[in-house]
């Protein structure tokens, strides 16, 4: 892979290519086409028609369709056209620095996956992450420079943007005052940090804040303390019993692709997993997936540490957490007993630099670190990241005037503040403000100056995932719109610069790292296809000013009458995601809310003040007060409210208005380490005028017997009573026609070409030429890996070309009751072909002991579909290679296959969603650039479902023919499998013993969903194992089944 | 009487409007054969592929590796008619294009809908000539669709009932996802 090949400009070299026009021409087009083309006027036209010539008309108007090919200029270096080109770089979206493999067909990325030389993320990808996409094809990313004129920003040429910034840095200078602006960048690692100094060193000003809110501060400043690293690797594999107090490291709290990926190997291992216990007032996912959860209040999580510690009572610890005596003692006396235990605490609470030095000084004392707390392979994206209390610095000297010039750069504070903290206030009194953010926020539309970055994936870099490896970053296409690198600005304005000039004589900022790189050019090259390279980045040098953080008191002091827990949402992140429908769309894995902001409260908590789900409510703080629907959440305690923050946008593109900003409730009070406390204030709930439909994709919360998610326990695996199968149906042998798993088909699917003797299985015949029905597609989901992160789900929305459905103009005009953000979701139309479910089990009085059971759920595939027999036209049959086919070009939309569906995955297109002219359409430019053009877009009135990505199987049958071999095992898998961060997918042929997937079919923990219906289903479960506590068990008599079968 | 003929037309229309609607979404939206439009620069094939016994391969390089057979790059044209022919009226023509750094704007003959998938590398991989899909294009001084390129005429060929017989999988997957 040569450098060149991705420089190359697509203004040269790559002309929009109508060969891959991806979008079905809408039947409203082509009328349209008739009477655009024809000579006639419309009333001729009319009487043509009824003249009888329709026939002849309309084949004639097909000849009148114009379409184009157009040529490349030049080639592209190494490419085919029509096949992809992968390029390996780094995700640039949070500070973790996961290695992603780029996809690009025709010059443009169309797909992202986990890069598996990456130390951290190991192959897999989280959701944000392949939303990546969204934010390089962002309808409202900034299309050029912009200048503030006459109060609006207007578009200008970079030579006039450039000119002016230069202008203003020379007056900056001139006037002495260039030691006074801020520049605040979004924390990353790797070199731009240092060169950025370097930069802002140069022309007076001081070292740049690192700011990221989504990164908890405190927690780092902890574990600096006492691992000497900002993130430890937590290895999982050593541990017996974790305990988190309110560290969502699944969702949200550090790097969650890693997190999972080591906590999912760790609980894999079944008969040596962890067991995991949530200490905290709320469940988030984390909590979810805990063996245990202690519903602690808020601030009462340092007394409970305390007990672990052998400190305090018992007695005092239930007063002040709120927990009863009998569970504290059961999960102290289970704490006791374990052995290799391991701790983690948040830093989201008042008190939590106390919390986290207790917590640091349990596991010193138990010798986690150096065993389950890896320093040696920390995650070093964490470091440097510069305190937040510095922004609040950084206002009151806006507000005071002393800030001559304010750069900002893919930061928001304006919003992750709140308006209450006065960011936007405060810029009104800066003279000149530079935004470089490549997106449009509320923070850059204050700004006088635009000079939009590229996105990650179109500009160079470099970045420090792990001590030692330097994870590299480069473009995988040409700029979408007009943008240029910050790195190269802030090289062209030193060039600008004539006492600088002399410092920077390299062309751009891609020269500079090749110059850095050990072997230069070559060096790099060689370096590209992986992408991760022993190394160490550039080091930034400056030193952090203290800033006196702003302690708050008590929480019991302030006014309210619950207890108020501001989270990040594990989807959206601190906003910076809300402007991504794919997120947008993406249920919450806790909440299963889309496109809504909601105060969740316990059921009980509902029931006392008389309000369902949905009825509004005013939640009210010292410094703010939003009125939001109620959620009935069974994961928090009676005395908290919860807020997911992330939504409410204002200024910041079309997506991201849904909903409301839960960080306008939240006062600024720091921990001791300067960080923004979450957990810091009561807020007062009342009941308000209203009512509004929840935007959920839940269906119901239970399984209602219907024994959909199992779980098993290891006693019932080991006595052999974890899966009974309840009714065997033998079936017809001469029918059972699919090798592998067993699965009787009609051969009547065939059509004319099927034998009239049934008893000839045609194309089903193994033997049959056309080779397919040698494989059977099949699918195994192990529930003891599944977390419920949901990045499946997004991987199948960006391999699938699955369109959206929540905006606001997206909704139908025939029933006007239902506007707004989601209005489509509440009518169900939803088009999610993977959606994960999530079922409680226990719990059913209120209790904090319930479990969770997390569950992805798509086409099943059946052997014996119920779909198939009632579809009128044959749009879905059943292939001789095991896929459940949905034939679009068939299909017209009686939507009997999706009444007759027993699992509910069948999802029809009410609008045209593909059709540019549509106000649903679903892929406003430039967000068609990611559409698969490999995967029809469908069109209106069309049924859709998980299709096992045939395109993948397809594509890999043809590569295997074309090198003349069979299919390697496991060559190939499945959007979702990819990039699952647990690894809880598997996909493969189950008539090939050399798959992956034939091995785990034969788990003692295996199941179909509905087997009872006689399906034969493709797709097989493997139960979760619950880890009932070690004293429990002891004491517990024999255990069984904990399967009830109806 | 007028009126009510009128009337007549109308509902006509409407009933012969939805079964065009149906027609053109189900023709698949293929054009007819015989199709043959102007094309913006006049290139002659039967020169190129009989006078110069140049491989189709040469200007359409990916038809066998590749599901997309591949547009020869301005580059292509002009790697010989930079030095070839310049004197020709059509040459020139291209080289204004080239000049311009514009593409030409070939009209296109041979068009699959969406929901279909044609991978041109099997079918050249398997020994299909090119000539089967598309005509003696060798022979046409102005391209023009020869095979009607409808589902019925593909299936032909997969079945086994063409001439040199072919066999090739008919399942539905196989084309249409």
């Amino acid at each position: 892979m040569s450098a060149n090949q991705i420089r190359h400009s697509r203004r040269d070299t790559i002309a929009v290519r109508a060969t891959i026009n991806r979008l079905i021409m809408s039947t409203e087009t082509k009328n349209q086409t008739i009477e655009e083309k024809s000579p006639v006027n419309r009333r001729d036209f009319l009487k043509v028609i009824g003249g009888g010539a329709a026939v002849a008309a309309s084949v004639g108007c097909s000849s009148e369709r114009v379409e184009k090919l157009i040529p490349y200029m030049v080639s592209p270096d190494n490419t085919v056209p029509g096949v992809s080109t992968y390029y390996a770089t780094t995700c640039k979206d949070c500070a973790a620095g996961c290695g992603v493999i780029a996809e690009t067909r025709d010059g443009r990325a169309i797909k992202l996956e986990g890069n598996p030389a990456s130390p951290v993320n190991q192959g897999t990808l989280c959701a944000k992450g392949q939303a990546s996409l969204q934010g390089l094809y962002n309808p409202d990313r900034y299309r050029s420079p912009m200048v503030r004129k006459n109060g609006q920003l207007v578009s200008v040429t970079w030579d006039e943007a450039l000119q002016l910034f230069n202008q203003k840095l020379g007056e900056l200078r001139s006037r002495g005052v260039a030691q006074n602006a801020v520049f605040v960048n979004q924390h990353e690692s790797g070199s731009f940090p240092a060169f950025l100094d370097q930069w802002l060193a140069d022309f007076g000003i001081q070292p740049h804040i690192s700011y990221d809110s989504e990164i908890d501060v405190t927690a780092i400043a902890a574990h600096k303390k006492a691992y000497g690293v900002a993130w430890p690797r937590y290895d999982f594999k050593q541990t017996k019993l974790v305990v988190s107090f309110n560290a969502d490291f699944m969702d949200g709290w550090g790097p969650t692709v890693a997190h999972e990926f080591d906590w999912s190997e760790a609980r894999a291992d079944i008969n040596n997993a962890p067991r995991l216990v949530y200490v905290g007032p709320r469940r988030s996912l984390t909590g979810l997936n805990a063996d245990l959860w202690i519903d602690c209040k808020q601030g009462g999580e340092v007394a409970i540490a305390r007990l672990l510690a052998g400190q305090g009572s018992i007695s005092n610890a239930s007063k002040v957490s709120g927990v009863d005596e009998s569970r504290l003692t059961a999960f102290i006396n289970e704490f006791n007993a374990a052995e290799n235990r391991l701790v983690l605490a948040s830093g989201r609470n008042v008190n939590a630099s106390e919390l986290l030095d207790v917590v640091a000084g349990i596991n010193l004392s138990n010798g986690a670190v150096g065993k389950s707390i890896r320093t040696d392979l920390a995650l070093t994206g964490y470091e440097g990241v510069s305190s937040p209390a510095r922004l609040r610095s950084l206002v009151q000297g806006m507000t005071a005037g002393s800030v001559p010039m304010l750069f900002v750069r893919n930061v928001n504070p304006v919003y992750t503040l709140g308006h209450h903290a006065g960011f936007g206030a405060a810029m009104e009194k800066v003279p000149f403000k530079v935004s470089f953010s490549s997106i449009m926020d509320a923070t850059s539309e204050l700004c006088d100056l635009i000079l939009p970055d590229h996105h990650f994936l179109e500009q160079w870099g470099d970045a420090q995932p792990i001590a030692g490896t330097v994870s590299l970053q480069q473009p995988t296409m040409d700029p979408v719109f007009d943008t240029r690198a910050t790195a190269d600005v802030l090289i062209s304005a030193g060039k600008a610069d004539v006492a600088n000039a002399g410092k920077y004589t390299v062309p751009d900022y891609r020269t500079w790292l090749v110059n850095r790189f050990p072997g230069g050019a070559t060096g790099i090259t060689a370096a590209l296809p992986t992408a991760t390279v022993p190394g160490q980045v550039l080091a930034r040098t400056a030193k952090e000013p203290e800033v006196t953080p702003l302690i708050g008191g008590s929480v019991e002091d302030t006014t309210g009458d619950m207890y108020l827990v501001v989270y990040h949402n594990p989807v959206l992140g601190d906003g910076r995601g809300a402007n991504k429908p794919w997120l947008q769309e993406l249920p919450d894995p806790v909440t299963k809310i889309c496109w809504q902001t909601v105060a969740e409260i316990h059921p009980l908590t509902a029931k006392r003040m008389g309000l369902k789900n949905g009825d509004h409510v005013q939640v009210t703080t010292a410094v703010g007060s939003l009125t939001l629907p109620v959620y009935c959440y069974l994961g928090i305690r009676q005395d908290t409210v919860a807020v997911a923050a992330g939504r409410g946008h204002v200024n910041s593109g079309r997506y991201a208005k849904a909903g409301y900003n839960a960080f306008e409730l939240l006062p600024i009070v720091e921990s001791a380490s300067g960080s923004l406390s979450f957990v810091s204030t009561k807020a007062t709930i009342s009941k308000a005028v209203g009512h509004a439909e929840l935007v959920t994709t839940e269906g119901s919360s239970r399984q209602s017997q219907r024994n959909i998610a199992r779980a098993t326990t290891l006693a019932a695996i080991a006595a052999g009573t974890n899966v009974a199968h309840p009714h065997t149906f033998e079936g017809d042998a001469s029918h059972e026609f699919l090798p592998g798993m067993r699965a009787p088909v009609a051969n009547d699917a065939q059509g004319i070409f099927g034998d009239p003797d049934s008893k000839k299985k045609g194309q089903y015949d193994p033997e049959h030429w056309g080779n397919q029905a040698k494989r059977r597609w099949a699918m195994t989901i192990d529930l003891a890996r599944c977390t419920g992160c949901s990045a499946c789900v997004t991987a199948c929305y960006a391999e699938n070309n699955i369109p959206t459905v929540g905006a606001d103009w997206q909704v139908g005009q025939a029933f006007p009751d239902k506007t707004g953000f989601g209005a489509n979701i509440l009518r169900g139309r939803e088009m999610a072909w993977l959606r994960l479910e999530r079922y409680y089990e226990g719990g059913e009085e209120g209790g904090p002991d319930f479990e969770t059971r997390f569950m992805p759920m798509m086409c099943q595939h059946c052997g014996n579909a119920p779909c198939e027999p009632v579809c009128p036209v044959y749009a879905t049959y059943h292939a001789p290679d095991g896929l459940n086919v949905q034939v679009y070009n068939r299909c017209v939309g009686t939507r009997y296959c999706s009444n007759n569906c027993p699992y509910k995955v069948r999802y029809f297109n009410w609008f045209g969603y593909g059709e540019p002219a549509r106000k649903q359409y679903a892929f406003p430019e430039p967000l068609h650039w990611q559409l698969n053009p490999d995967v029809t877009v469908r069109g209106k009135g069309v049924m859709e479902k998980c299709s096992f990505c045939v395109q993948r199987i397809r594509e890999s049958e043809n590569r295997a023919k074309l090198e003349d071999r069979p299919l390697h095992p496991d060559e190939f898998t499945v959007a979702c499998a990819q990039a699952c961060p647990s690894r809880a997918i598997t996909f493969g042929d189950a008539a090939d013993e050399n798959w992956s997937v034939t091995k785990i079919l034969k788990d003692k923990r295996a199941y179909h969903v509905f087997e009872e219906l006689n399906t034969f289903t493709a797709v097989v479960y493997l139960q979760k194992v619950n880890h009932p506590s070690p004293l429990e068990v002891a004491h517990a008599p024999v255990a069984g089944s904990t399967e009830e079968h109806h | 009487m007028a009126l009510r003929r009128k009337w007549l037309a109308v509902s006509g229309f409407f009933a012969i409007a939805a079964l065009a609607t149906m027609l053109s979404a189900y023709s698949g939206a293929s054009s007819p054969s015989g199709a043959s439009p102007e094309q913006p620069v006049k290139f002659p094939h039967p020169v190129h592929v009989q006078t110069l016994e140049m491989n189709c391969l040469y200007c359409h390089a990916s038809a066998n590796k590749s599901p997309d057979p591949g547009l020869p790059a301005m580059g292509t044209c002009m790697g010989c008619h930079a030095l070839v022919g310049t004197n020709l009226p059509e040459i020139q023509k291209l080289n204004d294009y080239w000049t311009k750094k514009e593409p030409v704007p070939w009209e296109r003959i041979h068009k699959l809908p969406e929901y279909v998938r044609f991978p041109h590398m099997r079918h050249v991989d398997a020994g299909v000539s090119c000539q089967t899909c598309h005509g003696d294009v060798q022979n046409m001084k102005q391209v023009y669709q020869q095979e009607s390129l409808n589902m019925g005429w593909c299936v032909s060929c997969h079945v086994g009932q063409s001439n040199p017989p072919f066999k090739a999988r008919y399942d539905c997957s196989t084309c249409h996802y």
